[in-house]
């Protein structure tokens, strides 16, 4: 991983600035700090008590989300594709274009969340938007792909399926069952590792004995790739990439975004793992906000003032969803047997 | 220990004797043969004399009062003994002659034989007979594990400790005995260990047992145990046998001993002119249709019951049932006793249906393949003895039922017509026995004033 | 009208479903070409193709969250699990997400899948390939639970199972594949959660699950030569259960007998008897609630071993008797 501030190359670069535009890439820089500030909130809330359970944050990890889903096309009905992503996914609901006060309704628990309260921070999905939901299982959801991926198909559209998991999920049978259907059956599948180098404790050069995940991709005949994951324009290149060749019926791809995690795995993480140094260092200067920040300051499609207001903005954003969650209700016990069956 | 002097049996077929008057008050000492009271019976006046020496307590009836036999009418103390604790009717404001156990004939120690005369001796030590008395255990209800089925002391020891057990029963039986105000404690068990089944209760509810699948056989003859225990005053003859109370023999004798002494029967007799019944059944005879008398009844009673809901009525406790639909019990004899089967909702079948169920129950009775719906849930009774020649009779409530309809035959007699000139007439006398405490005369009259009308003019069935 | 075996009744269900409704595809191991290991798909894969009929790596894990996948984006799959002992390696995908996803996401997504395994004992394949594992999804909240006992029943609830908008865990039973009766040959259906009385009877209610129905009923023709009718009522859905039928029928009886393949301990026959125990039959019993299941041990090789583990029709006669004559 470098401290440039990107990986790209130069006229890679300038091609995707002309294909995405000015409002594209505001936009992505938005949500990028809408998913930061959500992420903080939240901890804020957790410790003060007004959240329970547990939590998986994903703060620093912005840029994969966002780089990812903007490669993908998000509508509703066959026109959209679809979105599988884990327990660390509040990051990828945001980008996916989810509704930060649903979303944090759910984290409260309350009837208007995505899932009426019943599901929680690991669970969120927005079905319509054909986001298919979070997995509380490492590697639950990489099965799941290979089934989306054979009815897209069926079906005949032109979808695709983003499935994105860990590098821990990459050690689990179901990934490598999962990796070979869709291989023997070429279906419209990314498999997006996103490797923030430690699975909860365990660091990945103990889990793995390659250096990137991105290497099991030949081992069931798929191609693969590792890219800067702190680099939102370099995960968005690979993905668009990977979406282009799977919409050409050229089946699954597997996708390495190297990047890192600031927090603990979840609120009850003491870290002893790793030292605080290691964080400090890709927080000074690995930082994916920081670097998209100076990348389109100085591309021009942004000032330093404007980039200063989209925190703000972002702030408000996530103070709203606050103000909206605690004013909601929580889902009435007679409900208690509601969604079971169909 | 404390001797409870019952009123014995004097005579066959005595079902209670009148208290004519006492001869001793409590309190006053008497030695064994002094008497007590004196008792009417249907024949003469005898005396109820004292079993043991000691002082006489709790005097259980007023003079005037007709008790059932065996029933405890005073207690004998020894020196030392108290009253405490034995019941004393006469001390309470009640009247009434009821009395919610009768102890049981076998209870009585065999020395006192004078007053056991219609069974046969238990077969158990003197000390298995005294904690027995001591604790109320009827022996007829505890296996003898001693030689040649000697009740022993531990026998008795441990029906004592059953006893003060929940008795063991299955739900259905718990049930069934709820239903009927059956205490557990009075019923045999035939399950494993004793345990008491549904079919047990059924039996003591229903006069008659449901037999499965492994039939129990109904009456056992035994031969005395032994000559040497019987009274010298009540010679047993040579030629005559001794048959056990037991199985349905003992059931009906327990029900109808309950019915008789709690319930307070009157009864009302009419005559009815048969004509109409008998044209009816010749005009089916006629088309190959059998319809009995019998299902004639069932019906007319049905109709007539419809208009007196006091007496489709059954009493459990202090609540009495007013049932919405009528369920008519038929007596039906058997070789060794009578059961009775019921056919339900009557008002809602046809004379035709009545019929059939009346067949196919009554030959099932007779098969001795009834199940336990046959005879479950009757509200109301028919016996009818017209096919025994009976010109008329009175028959036993069955409980919890408050009434009962006795049939005899019909018999074809001279009546004054409307000119009071001499025509033959056939006529069947019914005669309806009622519980007082439930229905009234007046009530009973009007029932039997309907059952006139509907059965003399059968055609009225059909409104 | 023909008799078909269980085997070809739940093909030619199957077949009709994919007939029908292009939504409906088969996917497990060795189900085209080779037919499937009990030769249910037999010809399928001739009349649909390969896109309908998938041959599968060994990978139930895989053929599991493929099947939640295609449901949760409009297909109505119907996989096979070779063995029922194999359903162990899709735990996951069954339980932790068919089973729950549309709870998770609060109502919203549906699962409508069908998962078809052979379970039961008999064969002589020894501990690992004769498992009866169906009371561990009977207690997982959000999956439906079928065991049909006869070729008749297999095709009509096969069909329902199809319908059913919830996954569907389908337990045929291995010694059932080639027993035979009369199935009508236009699709019908037979509803979920509808309890069958098999036959009628006043003395003992027995309730029976997948190969014990016929077994019960080998009994029940024995024992009437005694005399002693037995009640035979087969759930066919063990989840949801419609238990009114078995509580009216001990209502009836007084005497229940419940007898299933699977160990005793921890099996279905223990959620029947709390059942009648904590219902209105319960004042009705004469004789405790007796349950006749498998032994507490692994399914053993040695042919005798492997009968005296589970219930036959001999026991099932011995225990209803007992019943009819409260021995107990």
């Amino acid at each position: 991983m470098t401290d440039a501030i990107s990986t790209l190359r130069l006229e890679d670069f300038h091609e995707i600035i002309e294909t995405l535009g000015p409002d594209e890439l505001k936009m992505m820089l938005l949500k990028m700090h809408t998913i930061r500030l959500f992420e903080e909130r939240a901890e804020q809330l957790y410790s003060q008590g007004r959240v329970h359970g547990t939590m998986h944050l994903s703060i620093g990890q912005e840029a994969t989300a966002v780089g990812a889903s903007t490669g993908m096309i998000r509508a509703t009905g066959d026109a959209g594709d679809y979105l599988l992503n884990h327990h660390r996914g509040h990051g990828h609901c945001l980008a996916w274009g989810s509704d930060v006060n649903r979303m944090m309704a759910e984290f409260m628990g309350k009837e208007s969340g995505y899932c009426r309260g019943r599901g929680g921070s690991m669970h969120i999905a927005d079905i319509d938007a054909n986001n298919l939901g979070a997995n509380g299982i490492v590697a639950g959801g990489v099965p799941i792909a290979v089934g989306v991926g054979l009815s897209i198909k069926m079906r005949q559209t032109s979808q695709v399926c983003l499935v994105i998991f860990g590098d821990g999920a990459a050690n689990e049978g179901a990934f490598h069952e999962a990796m070979n259907m869709a291989s023997i059956w070429n279906l419209p599948i990314i498999f997006l590792c996103e490797n923030n180098q430690y699975a909860m404790s365990m660091p990945y050069p103990k889990a793995f004995n390659i250096p990137f995940v991105s290497q099991r991709a030949a081992g069931y005949g798929l191609p693969g790739e590792t890219v800067d994951g702190n680099d939102v324009l370099a995960v968005y290149q690979a993905v668009a990439a990977a979406a282009e060749r799977a919409r050409r019926g050229e089946g699954a791809s597997l996708v390495e975004s190297v990047t890192y995690r600031y927090k603990g795995h979840s609120k009850s993480d003491k870290q002893a793992y790793r030292t605080r140094q290691e964080v400090q260092d890709w927080r000074d200067n690995k930082d994916p906000i920081d670097r998209f920040n100076t990348l389109l300051v100085r591309a021009g499609i942004i000032s330093d003032a404007e980039g200063a207001a989209m925190r703000d903005t972002a702030t408000q954003i996530v103070d709203d969803s606050v103000t909206f969650s605690e004013a909601s209700a929580d889902p009435d016990i007679a409900s208690i047997m509601d969604g079971v069956y169909a | 220990m404390t001797t409870a002097v019952i009123l014995p049996k004097f005579g066959f077929t005595l079902e209670s004797s009148k208290l004519v008057r006492w001869m001793v008050s409590e309190g006053d000492k008497v030695r064994e043969g002094d008497p007590l009271c004196e008792v009417e019976t249907d024949k003469v006046n005898m005396e109820v004399e004292a079993t043991a020496d000691g002082v006489v307590a709790a005097l259980q009836y007023p003079a005037g009062v007709d008790v059932p036999v065996t029933n405890v009418i005073c207690y004998i103390l020894k020196p030392g003994e108290s009253a405490d604790g034995l019941k004393n009717a006469l001390s309470q404001a009640a009247q009434s002659v009821s009395v919610t156990t009768a102890p049981s004939i076998s209870a009585i120690p065999p020395q006192h034989a004078v007053t056991s005369t219609q069974s046969a001796p238990i077969n158990a030590s003197p000390l298995a007979l005294r904690i027995a008395e001591e604790h109320g255990i009827d022996l007829a209800t505890v296996s003898g594990t001693g030689a040649g089925g000697k009740i022993t002391r531990a026998d008795v020891d441990n029906a004592v400790a059953r006893q003060s057990e929940k008795p063991r029963a299955t739900p259905a039986a718990r049930r069934i005995a709820a239903a009927s105000s059956i205490d557990l404690k009075t019923v045999r068990g035939s399950g494993p260990k004793g345990r008491i089944q549904g079919t047990d209760v059924a039996a003591a509810a229903a006069i008659g047992v449901v037999q499965v699948l492994a039939p129990t056989p109904i009456a056992v003859e035994k031969p005395p145990a032994s000559d040497t225990q019987l009274s010298v005053l009540s010679p047993q003859p040579a030629a005559s046998r001794v048959v056990k109370l037991e199985g349905m023999r003992r059931t009906i004798a327990t029900r109808m001993q309950q019915s008789f002494q709690q319930a307070p029967h009157t009864f009302f007799e009419i005559n009815v002119d048969t004509a109409g019944i008998d044209a009816l059944r010749a005009k089916l005879k006629a088309r190959n249709e059998k319809l009995s008398v019998t299902s004639l009844l069932v019906k007319g009673c049905a109709w007539a019951l419809g208009k007196h809901p006091y007496l489709n009525a059954t009493l459990a406790g202090d609540a009495i049932t007013l049932w919405s639909t009528c369920n008519i019990g038929v007596a039906v004899a058997l070789d060794n006793g009578l059961i009775v089967p019921v056919v339900h909702h009557v008002e809602t079948l046809p004379l035709r249906e009545i019929q059939m169920r009346i067949d196919d129950v009554a030959a099932r009775a007779r098969a001795n393949s009834l199940r336990m719906n046959d005879l479950a849930d009757g509200t109301f009774t028919i016996s009818n003895l017209g096919m025994y020649s009976i010109d008329r009779f009175t028959a036993i409530i069955n409980p919890p039922q408050v009434a009962i309809l006795a049939v005899g035959r019909a018999i074809r007699q001279f009546v004054p017509d409307e000119h009071g000139q001499p025509v033959v007439q056939s006529r069947m006398s019914l005669t309806l026995s009622t519980d007082h405490r439930v229905v009234d005369g007046a009530q009973a009259a009007q029932f039997m004033a309907d059952l006139r009308v509907v059965l003399e003019d059968p055609m009225l069935l059909v409104w | 009208m023909r008799e078909l075996s269980y085997a070809e009744a739940l093909r030619e269900g199957l077949r009709q479903a994919m007939e029908t409704d292009a939504r409906v595809f088969a996917i497990g191991e060795d189900i085209g070409v080779y037919g499937g290991a009990f030769g249910v798909t037999a010809g399928l894969l001739d009349q649909f193709g390969g896109q309908r009929v998938i041959d599968t790596p060994i990978s139930e894990a895989g053929i599991a969250g493929a099947c939640v996948g295609a449901a949760l984006t409009g297909m109505r799959p119907v996989g096979e699990i070779q063995f029922m002992d194999f359903v162990t390696l899709t735990m996951e995908q069954l339980v932790l997400q068919a089973a729950k996803v549309r709870f998770m996401f609060g109502g919203k997504a549906s699962v409508p899948m069908v998962l078809r395994m052979p379970g039961g004992s008999g064969t002589g394949a020894a501990a690992q390939h004769s498992e009866s594992l169906e009371n561990w999804f009977v207690h997982v909240p959000g999956l439906k639970v079928v065991m049909p006992s006869n070729a008749y029943d297999a095709k009509g609830l096969l069909l329902s199972a199809i319908d059913d908008d919830n996954p569907v865990i389908f337990v045929e039973h291995k010694l059932l594949y080639k027993t035979k009766m009369d199935v009508p040959e236009a699709p019908y259906r037979i509803p979920l959660s509808q309890t069958n009385i098999v036959r009628a009877g006043q003395h003992v209610t027995v309730v029976a699950t997948s190969i014990m129905v016929s077994r019960a009923l080998a009994a029940a023709d024995e024992l009437a030569k005694e005399g002693i009718e037995l009640e035979i009522i087969d759930p066919r859905t063990l989840k949801p259960l419609d238990d009114t039928p078995i509580i009216d029928s001990v209502k009836k009886t007084g005497r229940a007998l419940i007898v299933h393949e699977a160990v005793e301990i921890g099996g279905f026959g223990g959620e029947i008897a709390a059942r009648i125990a904590g219902s209105e039959a319960f004042d009705y019993l004469e004789a405790p609630v007796k349950r006749l299941a498998g032994l507490d041990i692994p399914i053993p090789y040695n042919r005798e071993l492997e009968r005296n583990t589970v219930p036959q029709i001999e026991s099932i006669i011995v225990e209803a008797r007992k019943l009819a004559q409260t021995a107990y």
